[in-house]
């Protein structure tokens, strides 16, 4: 029975190994683990869980208020579905944050060679609050933030 | 996972989702289910990554992506993801 355990652990370790070699380069999850767990305050707009997880990622909350293009929309009716998106000229990585959810942190970007950072998605919104984009770019750090207000929460029931 | 990837000057646009049901444990507690969703998103064009997300449970139910490129039409863009499970899913697609 105890030898039975033991093998079944092994194979279990070798499986969870095997998968980063495969199929993750940089996973920002296995890299800075705590930075997803960074909790927004519980109050509206506070951004000081924003800027903790900004140093977090990136060593330094110091940044300028240029460079990066935001798109998200003032008011959200479904905050559920809401779709954001940023576009710079060049970047090596890129955070997206917000203050409407229990946690900050929304996805983390690393920008391949070949990659153009003009990027779109969609993300929940539980409540009104604030999105933030922040990008490193030959060192510096450029941030563009935008309220969005929701009307209905992002729950999806 | 559907997939559109155009090229047009040397640039590809690509518009993708994916059917995950991005169960934050937030939602996962009312539904009294797990805790899952997508955590890593990667594109490859010739083995060589073009598109690199680490994701959250914030992203929204069937998460739609979309990003750029430099690359060309003919080639094929492989996308694939991996979840908080484990779980991973990938395509590929000829860019158009």
């Amino acid at each position: 029975m105890e030898r039975r355990k033991f093998l079944g652990f092994g194979l279990g370790v070798a499986a969870i190994s095997l998968a980063p070699v495969s199929a993750v380069a940089k996973n920002y999850r296995k890299e800075l683990p705590k930075v997803w767990t960074i909790k927004n305050p519980d109050k509206e707009n506070d951004l000081s869980g924003v800027n903790e997880a900004i140093k977090a990622i990136f060593g330094s909350d110091k940044t300028e208020n240029s460079g990066v293009k935001l798109k998200a929309p003032d008011i959200a009716e479904n905050g559920a579905v809401v779709p954001v998106s940023f576009s710079l000229e060049k970047a090596s990585k890129v955070a997206l944050f917000q203050t409407s959810n229990p946690e900050c942190t929304v996805a983390i970007w690393d920008i391949p060679e070949a990659g153009i950072p003009e990027y779109g998605v969609r993300i929940k919104m539980k409540k009104t609050g604030t999105v933030v984009v922040v990008a490193e770019v030959d060192g510096k750090l450029y941030r563009a933030d935008k309220v969005v207000k929701v009307t209905a929460g992002g729950c999806g029931g | 996972m559907r997939i559109k990837a155009k090229a047009k000057d040397g640039v590809v646009t690509v518009k993708a989702m994916m059917k995950h049901e991005m169960l934050s444990y937030d939602i996962a507690k009312k539904k009294g289910k797990e805790a899952n969703f997508i955590v890593y998103i990667n594109g490859k064009v010739d083995g060589k990554d073009v598109y690199e997300a680490s994701t959250s449970q914030f992203l929204s139910k069937n998460p739609y992506i979309k990003f750029k490129f430099k690359g060309e039409a003919g080639k094929e863009l492989e996308l694939s993801w991996v979840d908080l499970k484990g779980n991973t899913k990938s395509k590929k697609a000829k860019i158009k």
